[in-house]
């Protein structure tokens, strides 16, 4: 066993010297190399700045403590709950309404020629500008929130349904009518799972406006949240919670566009090999 | 020849139809406000944006500044903060593509940083720099330069390897390599990327001025809202949005240009 | 001879077809001009052209996915008005649905007929063996080669069950050794399942191999029809034969100047 052991070791060490040339050809010893530099000069400046930088412990025990001090009321994880919620109600009703609507606008001429106009008119205002309006409608409330990220997601949603269908290659259709299929075999046979993977793309994009959207109304006005978290943390001028919110703030929309990349493999198997390489 | 010219007619209505949809949706509008189905405490009607985009031309109050200063006002922030992202994103996206030394380095500091949307910036960037216009371009570059360097990295990437085995069989350096093949087979996605980035730029920037302004395009819809004046905060809405697409079409016809003359 | 092999029926007429396109962009495009042609029940006939002839054009029109312009499509003495499940189309491009595995793809057909799931898995499994895919059913297109997809394709349109199978250059895209297999297995399968096949190709040999008849096709557009063969080489047929080598020499003789 013992001998085993020590050929495997003595094979792995000399196809890989360790010279320093090797070493700089090595990815992950660049990955470490390139964070170790990252938090050191982090640190460092921090030092020096004194108060205009937390310093990265100083962010994690920020963390530590909202984890279990409530801020205005909620934990750490609540106000990351407070976020999350807004997101999914405005995504869900954007989604469920802007995916059909550039489904049909896609199948059908004239629901096209009637929308398509309406849409490239509002289409070139960002999102964010719809803020203000929002909460002259609908006041500072939940609803203003859930609104602006309605308007920020419904875009991306419809354009890119609405491209998955225009995009499909014609002669499937044509496949479909040749075994007998009339045009509701058409629509579901091949326009639905053809546009699926736009539909998808146009998921992921409109979950990061949605960060934005909450995070921008968050910031105007709430008492939850994590844009209020930051905001609190710049009225309090305590960086490190500033910091330590944009930490989570990353690490729960990276997590959240994760989990659409895992619901599209499951909803999307036949992909999966396509965009691995 | 077989090829002959031939009118192919779209049906009337569905020429028509557009033109009557965004006709009955001001309509729908002007008459709401008219009528006062809604408070004219939250909405203005076309007319009376019209009016006051008029006014705004020569009357300062109650916002402090002309209409033109607010654009031009933005439209600085916003370029300074689009060039400074594509002068950085796209040299180190490309390096990133080719030099395995820059990836391993550049590429765990920018994922880290990818997913901080740029509107969570705000607090530390007003911390940092208060409210003038240093802060504001660093909250445009920084949500500006990430499809730079995405696009220009997989430009590289993307690279025919042929190409570049065919470079090295003749014994051309790295650095060569890197200069006369991946830059110009990266261009298309480079172009891309420049469209992509100015759209987010330009979105960014109401987010940066939302918080912290004196003057510009989202200050007005700022203090529309904070004197719930609703004619001013569609007025800067419709502003930005048409300050967009503008920009959008000189980019657009530039980089055009600029494409032609590579390619000659 | 080649009476008592297809007793009389006749099962696709072609009557004076013209097409012209008229495209998006306001030009008119004259692809077919006056084809007439007769295809008997289980006969097997090759249309020989050159690229840009037409060839997919008159086939769509046969399938009726395009109305001709002038001219009109019989089978079984009945005017083709659309595309329906007694023609099968395979298409030159392979087609696939690239979310379907290769038994989702052809069970295709029996499926949107209305047949019970058991009964269609059934069809679909035998033309899968058919084809010489088995072990490939739960695999998804993008997972196949090129000569894999076509067999997919192949089988997709004969798990329909139909009258009359029309394939356009089918093998177009492979390799010659894997055209050749091909070839073979199509010669085998029209044995084992004897159907009207209406076969489009811009190969001699391929022609010549696979065909009880061959039509040539005139190269410049409009693509009009040229000679008629008739190839009553005995089957299975060998390239190398004295008979394959002096009808291949007659056509490209023949076809020199239009070709
Ligand atoms: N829908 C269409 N609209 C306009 N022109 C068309 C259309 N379909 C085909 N054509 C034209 O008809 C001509 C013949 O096309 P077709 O595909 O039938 O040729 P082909 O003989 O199958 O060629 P290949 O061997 O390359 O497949 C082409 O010049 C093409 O541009
Ligand atoms: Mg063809």
């Amino acid at each position: 066993m013992v001998d085993i052991a020590n050929e495997i070791q003595q094979q792995v060490r000399e196809r890989k010297p360790l010279t320093p040339a090797a070493m700089l050809k090595n990815r992950w010893f660049l990955y470490g190399v390139s964070l170790m530099f990252f938090f050191v000069v982090w640190d460092s400046s921090a030092r020096m700045f004194a108060s205009g930088l937390p310093r990265p412990h100083e962010v994690v025990l920020q963390l530590w403590r909202m984890l279990f001090d409530p801020l205005a009321g909620k934990s750490l994880l609540g106000h990351v709950w407070a976020s999350t919620q807004r997101i999914l109600i405005g995504f869900t009703i954007a989604t469920l309404v802007a995916v059909p609507l550039g489904l049909m606008m896609a199948l059908n001429r004239y629901v096209n020629a009637i929308v398509k106009p309406l849409f490239d008119l509002l289409k070139p205002m960002p999102p964010l500008a719809w803020i203000s309006i929002a909460i002259l409608w609908f006041g500072i409330g939940e609803t203003s929130k859930v609104f602006i990220i309605i308007i920020g997601t419904f875009v991306p949603c419809l354009l890119d349904a609405y491209n998955g269908v225009r995009l499909v290659e014609p002669e499937l259709y044509d496949v479909v009518r040749m075994l007998g299929g009339n045009r509701r075999d058409e629509i579901v046979q091949v326009c639905f799972p053809a546009a699926f993977p736009a539909i998808f793309a146009g998921l992921q994009i409109a979950l990061s406006i949605a960060w934005s959207c909450v995070l921008a109304a968050e910031l105007v006005s709430a008492r939850s949240g994590l844009g209020f978290i930051i905001i609190l943390g710049m009225n309090l001028s305590r960086p490190a919670m500033i910091v330590g919110g944009m930490v989570v703030i990353a690490l729960v929309s990276w997590g959240m566009s994760q989990l659409v990349s895992v619901l599209e493999r499951f909803v999307c198997p036949w992909k999966r090999e396509i965009d691995s390489p | 020849m077989a090829y002959e010219q031939v009118k192919v007619k779209t049906p009337l209505i569905l020429r028509l139809l557009p033109v009557l949809s965004v006709l009955a949706f001001f309509g729908a509008w002007q008459m709401v406000v008219d009528r006062e189905i809604v408070p004219s405490t939250m909405l203005a009607s076309p007319i009376q944006i019209f009016q006051l985009f008029l006014v705004k031309w020569t009357e300062v109050n109650p916002d402090g500044a002309l209409l033109s200063q607010h654009i031009w006002t933005s439209v600085q922030e916003a370029f300074a903060g689009y060039l400074l992202a594509l002068l950085v994103g796209i040299p180190l996206g490309l390096a990133m593509g080719w030099f395995v030394v820059v990836e391993g380095l550049g590429r765990p500091i920018f994922e880290m940083i990818r997913p901080i949307p740029p509107v969570a910036w705000i607090p530390l960037v007003i911390f940092w720099f208060g409210i003038g216009i240093s802060g504001k371009i660093f909250i445009i570059w920084i949500g500006g330069i990430v499809p730079c360097v995405i696009n220009s990295y997989e430009g590289v990437r993307m690279t025919n390897p042929t190409l570049v085995q065919m470079a090295r069989t003749y014994g051309a350096t790295d650095w060569q390599i890197f200069k006369q093949i991946c830059i110009p087979s990266a261009l298309p996605m480079v172009f891309g990327a420049l469209q992509i980035a100015l759209a987010l730029c330009w979105t960014n920037l109401v987010a940066a001025e939302l918080l912290a302004a004196d003057r510009g395009l989202g200050f007005l819809i700022t203090m529309g809202r904070k004197l719930a004046l609703p004619d001013m905060v569609l007025l800067g809405m419709i502003m930005i949005g048409l300050t967009g697409v503008v920009i959008g079409i000189i980019i657009n016809y530039f980089e055009k240009k600029l494409l032609a003359g590579i390619r000659r | 001879m080649k009476d008592e092999t297809h007793p009389g029926q006749t099962k696709i007429v072609c009557e004076d077809i013209t097409k012209i396109f008229i495209q998006k962009g306001k030009q008119r495009v004259h692809v077919l001009d006056h084809i007439s042609l007769d295809v008997k029940e289980n006969e097997f006939v090759v249309i020989l052209g050159p690229g840009q002839s037409g060839k997919s054009t008159l086939l769509r029109i046969i399938a009726g996915l395009e109305t001709p312009t002038e001219g009109r499509v019989l089978l079984d003495g009945r005017e083709v008005e659309g595309p329906g499940p007694d023609r099968g189309l395979v298409f030159q491009g392979y087609m696939l649905f690239a979310w379907k595995t290769v038994m989702g793809n052809v069970e295709m057909g029996p499926k949107l007929r209305g047949v019970p799931k058991n009964e269609r898995r059934e069809i679909a499994a035998h033309y899968i063996h058919l084809v010489g895919l088995d072990g490939f059913e739960n695999h998804y297109p993008h997972q196949l080669s090129g000569g894999m997809k076509q067999r997919v394709g192949i089988a997709r349109a004969y798990a329909n069950n139909p009258q009359v199978m029309l394939l356009d250059e089918p093998f177009g895209q492979l390799d010659a050794q894997t055209r050749y297999f091909m070839e073979k297995e199509t010669a085998r399968i029209w044995e084992t399942e004897k159907r009207t096949i209406l076969f489009v190709t811009n190969n001699i040999d391929e022609a010549i191999y696979l065909a009880d008849r061959i039509v040539t096709m005139v190269g410049k557009l409009p693509g009009r029809m040229d000679v008629v063969y008739n190839v009553d080489l005995p089957r299975p047929r060998e390239h190398t034969d004295m008979a394959f080598l002096k009808l291949r020499h007659e056509i490209t003789e023949a076809s020199e100047l239009t070709l």
